[in-house]
């Protein structure tokens, strides 16, 4: 039987009919068509589905939506716009760190928790930032790259 | 859908509450904190029994606190809060703990609690792994009141614990260790992501003659169905000189009070093995951390 829920995404509102047992991945996208968050392993495993939740990076297939309601969630359709990047998806772009792009949304909420609460992180603090996420294709190097830039630049 | 049988999702506001639906749903509910665990045997398949999830994470089970020389965690305190807590970070007898959290990356730093990875019941997890070797204890509630039992006896197997159905974890206390002591942990594992091959957690106390007293080893991973005590290599050190021959000694000794498993990701020789460099190092490192 459906739940009804009341979820705040981004900063809007929405009330959506979910299952019991629903991830809030699966109603991101599927409910809310908020696609940034990627569906890769579905098992905690990946990252590609990482959105903050009352501003902490968590798995989003491993959340469940009814736990969710009365928090803040941000995918990362809430953190720029194509007019108006963020800094760190203009550092991803100015540094090349997208090849497929599967795992740059996932990768870019890891971050953004990281340069909240490390502004300046060395490399490792940076690497162990984003050791929750894997990207197949860059072998981090420009990813890392990306967040040293938008670090400078924040 | 991933719970075929599920009913309802149930946020109960009291603790009251929360066992009384354990109590009315009995093997067919499954408790959710940080919902990691649950997440994981849902995608295998194996929850298709399940019909009400029960979200602990309004039962004001979050916080650590002082409780006369303890240290008291309470349930659903997740892994961020551990490591930002004062009390633990700067005590060399907890060390051990924040050495188990230095593995798991953000995402479940954020969300994963102390409750949750202990009622799971698995030895590869590495923060129970920590917490036994620190004596630490669980208070439980349930149907039929509240009681406190040893973490070393609170596992009886692979995903099986001394709890009843409708009994759920609401504290970890950890208790206060003897002057001079410190503690450490280790794990082996594949990736940033993995669960333990083995793992690995000491406290080691040197008393006034420079020698080990009371030590905790425990070991879990693929090692047996649940965390072992290895009480060969602690009677090896106790009484013995708080130094590297001794170390030696007791890592020696690791081996007969773990069955390691031989599967895809390694064979029982190289646990064997591991768990004996393991034991070397964390007492190494718990000695360091006595300066």
């Amino acid at each position: 039987m459906k739940k009804l829920i009341e979820l705040t995404v981004n900063g809007e509102r929405h009330e959506v009919a979910v299952t019991p047992d629903a991830s809030l991945l699966n109603v991101l996208r599927g409910d809310l068509a908020l696609v940034g968050p990627k569906k890769g392993c579905d098992a905690g495993s990946c990252g590609c589905c990482s959105v903050q939740v009352d501003g902490k990076v968590v798995y989003s297939c491993m959340t469940y939506a009814v736990g969710a309601q009365g928090k803040e969630i941000t995918t990362v359709e809430g953190i720029g716009r194509p007019d108006d990047l963020h800094p760190l998806q203009q550092a991803f772009i100015d540094a090349g760190a997208v090849q497929c792009g599967y795992c740059t949304s996932g990768i870019l909420m890891a971050a953004k928790q990281l340069l909240e609460t490390t502004p300046h992180p060395d490399e490792t603090t940076i690497r162990h930032a984003i050791a929750g996420n894997l990207c197949r294709c860059t072998g981090y190097t420009k990813i890392v790259d990306a967040i040293k830039l938008a670090a400078e630049r924040l | 859908m991933a719970l075929p049988n599920v009913q309802d999702y149930f946020i109960p506001g009291t603790r009251q509450e929360a066992v009384d639906l354990l109590g009315k749903f009995g093997e067919n509910a499954m408790l959710v904190a940080g919902g990691t665990f649950v997440h994981g045997l849902e995608v295998r398949g194996v929850l298709g029994e399940i019909e009400a999830l029960i979200d602990i994470g309004q039962l004001g089970l979050a916080g650590i606190r002082s409780e006369g020389g303890m240290l008291v965690v309470g349930a659903t305190t997740n892994f961020g809060a551990i490591q930002a807590n004062e009390a633990i970070a700067s005590a060399p007898q907890y060390a051990a703990i924040l050495d188990a959290l230095t593995y798991p990356p953000a995402q479940i730093i954020n969300v994963g609690t102390i409750g949750g990875c202990i009622g799971a019941s698995a030895p590869l997890y590495d923060l129970p792994c920590a917490l036994s070797a620190l004596d630490a204890s669980l208070r439980i509630d349930g149907g039929k009141g509240a009681r406190e039992v040893a973490l070393g006896g609170f596992f009886t197997g692979l995903f099986e614990n001394v709890l009843a159905g409708d009994e759920l974890i609401t504290e970890v206390v950890l208790p206060a260790a003897s002057a001079n002591t410190a503690s450490a942990f280790l794990k082996l594992e594949t990736n940033a992501n993995d669960l333990a091959i083995v793992n690995l957690a000491v406290r080691l106390t040197v008393d006034s003659s420079g020698n080990c007293a009371d030590t905790r080893i425990y070991v879990g991973g693929g090692i047996g169905e649940s965390y072992a005590r290895a009480v060969s290599a602690e009677a090896a050190l106790n009484g013995s000189p708080a130094e590297a021959a001794s170390f030696a000694a007791a890592s020696e000794a690791v081996v007969n009070d773990i069955e390691p498993v031989d599967d895809h990701r390694a064979s029982a020789p190289y646990r064997a093995h591991i768990a004996k460099v393991y034991t070397r190092r964390c007492l190494a490192t718990a000695l360091e951390r006595l300066g």
